[in-house]
């Protein structure tokens, strides 16, 4: 069975797949091939999975230890020329021309050096077969020199027209006028004698070069092979990636400590860190509730990418995580707002829930879903959010829900919950200073200019915004059920200087509640 | 031969002083200008004077090729030494029939395959097909030193000087001019003094110069840069636009009365200057290009620059050594060399000379 991934462009860029996927950097044509062409693993591959990992491992090691040769195979990987097309003309019978012969000249020399770097080889779990049999028919002088030409070698009759030619040619160079013409005339004839003799030594060559054909293939795979794996080495060396466990089917999605190294980055620019993400994803339904910007969002995106990345065969970016395998994978988000704009927003939606359910009816899926019916009636969000909680409750698929919608405890559902602003922080925040910004004067105009008032915007109040956000507590922790936690806004419309009268209206307001 | 022709092939190293440089590039005024018999005498001079260093030749696109691929006239072929590095498309190294040891292979594609790196291990007849950009034939450059640091590297200008001599690249330049360009002697001595003087277009001040360079590692795209203020503390604005042709008012609209410098990257063509000229902050500055082969402007226009208080400067200068005449034009007919030779060296200051055809 194919895996697959259900998701928009837009949304997969903002989880940053592909901009990580482009930091694994293959140094070779083949390994960028491969890369270009790997597909999920499936539970069927699960064996190759396990593989494929355990060589990055091995890998990784060798990186960590910075192991010399790591670097000396890239040198050699990035000098590895694409050969697809000179191997298929070898397997055609083609005439290969001398920069085709080059080509493989060069291939087989990084061949060698690379069948050397056994420790490397070992670890990737690829060896490559001995081409030094047809590595010799390009070199028949046995120099060891890269470069390449039809040599005399090949044929006494090409080394006796050579040798007349070059005669002639120092002739050339004495004579001057007719001589000089006649005796460049002399050497066209030769030269075209030459030309015919090595274009038979061309046949053969490509002849005696094609019996070596699948040691050639298997040489150009392994380095493929090799080369991704190193580069998935290096990325997991990069951004801590970790060796995933695969669990069994009914075993629960455990994550420890994961992070997002673009979002993390994009932070810290701004001077701020990433908290990392820790869940157990079991069977059936997680809500993940908590305040708006208390970055559901960012661990919902964290989440799928350690997930995927893991099945596509990378190291997620984890302290830890186990993991079953997924038929497939998909995330729905409300804020997906180009595929919406425009368009009934729930329609799509329904449309996605459509999918997904049908899909979890035969397969096991990931499924996430960032504030589904955001922009639906609460009620009629309130019934959709509890029916599909409900549903996937039941089910073998693994749901992760993000919702401000009060979701009931009902089998099968688990909650998590963002920490959000500890009250008593909020508290030990000073209170506001009422001189900071100057009121409006009487004819309703700024006392300041336009760009004055929104340089008070800039510095006061968003400093201020900005001391409050950072009192948020990113970590998600399994509850009992869901609850609303404090989200603290009337604090914060206090501490951000609203006026009594209104600050007294909005408490009542809330009791009433 | 011409009656002005250069009777020895040695005199032209003591002309242009070529045992000392390690690049030169051949530029043409003209198609047919004569740059591909040029190329032959110095490598006959090279030759003759058995010099050390080998030579490493490319081209700005085709040349050497039996035939004028436009009009199918015979053309000159070139004859290189055992010893000389080439760097030629794959193509165009099938038509050549020296024996050639490959080197490298540079990745470089052209319209005749990818750029080869080679040695010539015999005498013989070479077709040269190198790369068009300037950044190609860089690479193309110190491919070749890899193999030999100490050859004097040779960029042959395809069919017109409009085929760059590669900005930065050459220390040195001939310039040719043919016939081709006017049969009469004394307007074809005052185009070419003409494009001599802008092909030697002096270059700015170091300082200036850095300023400029260092701007342009930063940025990819065609690029206007302006300097305003003071040497030493100018503040530098850039302005990104597809090309220079149809954005002359942009460009000008950004110019303010502090601006000093203006450097325009690609050719700042008669068109370019038409637009600038329009617009009335285009006043008393210095417009600055990579190199002297970026100009293409007519005299009436430079002179309009110069009542505008225009300046025009380079951040690479050329060091143009020689001025080959070419007499003869396409059609066959010839001009009397000694005369046009005695027209031309009233107005030019470096050496003009007629080489005489050259071919093996």
């Amino acid at each position: 069975m194919k895996s697959s991934v259900i998701i928009t462009r837009d949304l997969l860029d903002e989880v940053g797949l592909l901009h990580i996927l482009d930091a694994c950097q293959c140094r070779s044509p083949q390994g960028n091939a491969l890369k270009n062409s790997a597909m999920m693993y499936t539970k069927q591959s699960r064996e190759a999975l396990q593989d494929e990992l355990a060589a990055i491992g091995r890998l990784l090691t060798l990186v960590e230890l910075d192991h010399p040769q790591v670097p000396e195979a890239q040198i050699q990987l990035a000098r590895l020329r694409e050969l697809r097309g000179t191997l298929s003309r070898l397997e055609k019978g083609s005439l290969l021309d001398d920069t085709e012969f080059f080509e493989l000249k060069g291939a087989f020399l990084i061949f060698k050096r690379l069948s050397k770097m056994t420790h490397l080889l070992d670890a990737a779990n690829v060896s490559l077969d001995d081409t030094s049999s047809a590595a010799a028919l390009l070199d028949p002088a046995g120099t060891g020199n890269p470069t390449f030409h039809i040599y005399s070698e090949y044929s006494p009759k090409l080394a006796e027209i050579r040798s007349r030619k070059k005669e002639l040619e120092k002739e050339i160079r004495q004579s001057t006028g007719s001589q000089r013409k006649t005796l460049l005339t002399q050497r066209a004839l030769i030269a075209a004698e030459e030309s015919q003799e090595e274009e038979m030594i061309r046949q053969h060559l490509g002849a005696s070069l094609a019996e070596f054909l699948p040691q050639i293939k298997n040489c150009v795979n392994s380095c493929a092979i090799l080369d991704f794996r190193l580069a998935k080495a290096i990325l997991a060396y990069r951004w801590d990636g970790c060796m995933p466990t695969l669990v069994e089917p009914q075993s629960p999605a455990v994550l420890q400590n994961a992070f997002h190294p673009l979002i993390a980055e994009m932070l810290e620019k701004q001077g701020l860190s990433f908290t990392p993400i820790s869940i157990e994803l079991r069977k059936g339904t997680t809500v993940l509730s908590g305040a708006n910007m208390g970055g559901k969002s960012v661990a919902l995106k964290t989440t799928f990418l350690a997930l995927l990345m893991t099945q596509l065969g990378y190291f997620p970016f984890c302290e830890s995580l186990e993991t079953p395998m997924f038929d497939f994978f998909a995330f729905e988000s409300s804020y997906d707002g180009d595929l919406h704009r425009g368009l009934s927003s729930f329609g799509l939606e329904a449309v996605q829930i459509r999918n997904h359910f049908r899909l979890s009816q035969n397969q096991t899926g990931l499924i996430l879903m960032d504030e589904p019916c955001r922009g639906t009636k609460p009620a009629d969000a309130t019934a959709i959010v509890q029916a599909l909680s409900n549903v996937y409750g039941r089910s073998k698929s693994t749901f992760l829900i993000a919702t401000h919608y009060h979701v009931k405890q009902s089998p099968g559902i688990r909650f998590y919950q963002v920490r959000g602003i500890n009250p008593d922080a909020l508290a030990e925040l000073p209170p506001y200073h009422h001189g900071a910004a100057k009121a409006p004067d009487s004819t309703g105009h700024s006392a300041e200019s336009l760009s004055d008032l929104f340089m008070n915007l800039q510095n006061e109040d968003l400093s201020r915004v900005r001391r409050i956000q950072s009192l948020m507590d990113y970590r998600i922790e399994e509850t009992d059920c869901q609850k609303h936690a404090p989200s603290g806004a009337i604090k914060i419309a206090e501490l951000l200087g609203v006026d009594e009268e209104l600050l007294r209206e909005m408490i009542a307001v809330r009791q009433e509640d | 031969m011409n009656p002005g022709a250069v009777k020895e092939d040695v005199e032209l190293l003591r002309l242009t002083g070529l045992q000392d440089l390690e690049s030169l590039a051949i530029i043409g005024l003209s198609k047919n200008a004569g740059k591909t018999t040029c190329l032959n005498h110095i490598i006959a001079a090279w030759t003759e004077s058995w010099q050390r260093r080998p030579l490493a030749l490319t081209s700005v696109g085709r040349d050497g090729e039996s035939e004028d691929i436009l009009n199918g006239n015979p053309k000159p072929r070139i004859y290189v030494p055992m010893g000389t590095l080439i760097a030629s498309a794959e193509g165009a190294l099938l038509r050549s029939d020296a024996l050639l040891e490959i080197l490298e292979l540079s990745n470089i594609r052209t319209a005749l395959g990818e750029v080869v790196v080679c040695r010539a291990l015999s005498d013989g007849y070479v077709e040269l097909a190198g790369p068009s950009v300037t950044d190609e034939l860089e690479a193309v450059g110190k491919l070749m030193r890899k193999h030999e640091p100490d050859c004097l590297f040779i960029i042959d200008g395809a069919l017109s000087r409009r085929s760059q001599a590669g900005c930065g690249l050459s220390e040195a330049a001939i310039l040719c001019v043919s016939a081709e360009t006017s049969g009469n002697p004394e307007i074809l001595a005052e185009k070419a003094s003409f494009a001599l003087n802008l092909l030697q277009t002096p270059s700015l001040p170091e300082s200036v110069a850095a300023v400029f360079s260092q701007e342009l590692l930063t940025t990819t795209r065609k690029c206007v840069i302006m300097l305003s203020g003071e040497e030493l503390n100018f503040s530098v604005s850039v302005l990104e636009t597809p090309t220079l042709v149809g954005y002359g008012r942009i460009v000008a609209n950004a110019l303010t009365p502090a601006t000093t410098y203006l450097f325009l990257q690609g050719a700042l063509t008669d068109q370019v200057v038409n637009e600038l000229l329009r617009e009335r902050n285009f006043e008393n500055l210095t417009v600055v290009v990579e190199d002297g082969t970026r100009l293409f402007i007519n005299p009436s226009n430079l002179h309009k620059l110069h009542e505008h208080g225009i300046h025009l400067a380079v951040v690479n200068p050329l060091d143009v050594r020689l001025v080959c005449l070419n007499p003869t034009r396409s059609n066959g007919h010839t001009l009397p060399s000694g005369s046009v030779l005695a027209e031309m060296r009233k107005c030019i200051s470096v050496p003009v000379v007629d080489l005489g055809p050259r071919t093996m």
